[in-house]
């Protein structure tokens, strides 16, 4: 139990310094990276902790570039269609482009119902 | 009035979105929960909210929408570490395995702070490892003295924690780490599975 305690110290932030808070739950990452195939069976300790730092940067990558369709379009919220068009605009986002495509067909659908 | 109900429909498109996931290797269609298969949304939120101004809004669909290109992106990344490990025969993806694959996606940018992060979580769990069996058993003894200290301090102090015995002995000079474990309040079986528990949790520490 005090093991628990320790590791999600992480989660927390309670590691002053060393590693810098945690922002993301490695549980959770554990668990999603587990999904992603059936080859995936040992996963070292750290690789959730990499993950964690690199979903942020991606994060925030993402929400930049949205949010500056967001600002050409003279808006200040933020919605579904920037993230979109983001994901569009940028090469590095290309396996993406289906998820981000989808849900519009799905909402398109209900309109005409 | 139709575009209020946008919110079921990104609903909607969460349970839809996996089994036509790009990633072909996704194995769950429709038996996942559905927070299991993404990042809390209230820590992609505060994330998000980081990078725009402090006027900025963010809608809850466009959250959403984020979330399930953060779990693209791991499964994205996981795919292509996995499949060099097993070209190379490796069992476990570790954390260079990652950074290799982040790297061959494109996000190379990415990379600089990552091994910086990386570099400085080994440092803290490398410790554990410079140390040979037999003064570990020492150690579980020593664990469990540790515990009540980090009671009262609430910070999990890697660096400092079980390995520094020197720190310990000093402030609990009166219980001896002898070879008697039965002296000390608390059953070494305990220490033993909380260990284990560690381990399992960390999840081989030991693959490096």
């Amino acid at each position: 139990m005090r093991q628990a305690g320790t590791y999600s110290g992480i989660l927390s932030g309670g590691i002053s310094g060393k590693t810098g808070p945690h922002l993301l739950p490695l549980a959770r990452i554990k668990k999603i990276m587990k999904k992603s195939g059936e080859a995936v069976k040992m996963i070292s300790g750290e690789s959730p902790i990499v993950f964690s730092k690199a979903c942020e940067l991606f994060i925030k990558e993402l929400t930049q570039r949205s949010w500056m369709v967001t600002m050409q379009s003279k808006r200040r919220t933020l919605n579904k269609e920037d993230v979109a068009s983001a994901v569009m605009a940028t090469d590095l986002f290309d396996f993406l482009v289906n998820l981000v495509s989808e849900s519009p067909l799905e909402m398109d659908t209900s309109k005409y119902s | 009035m139709e575009d209020e109900t946008s919110h079921e429909n990104v609903t909607q498109g969460h349970n839809k979105g996996s089994p036509d996931s790009p990633c072909a290797k996704t194995g769950g269609t429709g038996n996942n929960k559905e927070q299991d298969r993404f990042l809390p949304i209230a820590n992609v939120g505060r994330i998000m909210k980081k990078v725009i101004p402090s006027n900025g809004k963010i809608s809850k669909d466009s959250k959403e929408t984020v979330q399930e290109c953060v779990s693209e992106f791991i499964s994205f990344v996981t795919g292509e570490a996995s499949d060099k490990c097993q070209r190379e025969k490796r069992k476990t993806i570790n954390g260079d395995d990652i950074i290799w694959a982040i790297t061959t996606l494109g996000f190379e940018e990415y990379v600089g702070p990552l091994k910086l992060y990386l570099s400085k979580y080994r440092e803290i769990e490398g410790e554990k490892l410079n140390i040979p069996k037999q003064q570990r058993s020492e150690q579980k003894q020593q664990h469990q003295l540790q515990q009540q200290s980090k009671h009262e301090q609430n910070i999990p102090n890697f660096n400092s924690s079980v390995y520094s015995s020197t720190s310990l002995l000093s402030r609990h000079s009166s219980f001896v780490p002898s070879d008697q474990p039965f002296s000390l309040p608390f059953s070494p079986n305990n220490i033993q599975k909380q260990l284990q528990q560690q381990q399992d949790q960390i999840d081989s520490v030991g693959y490096w």
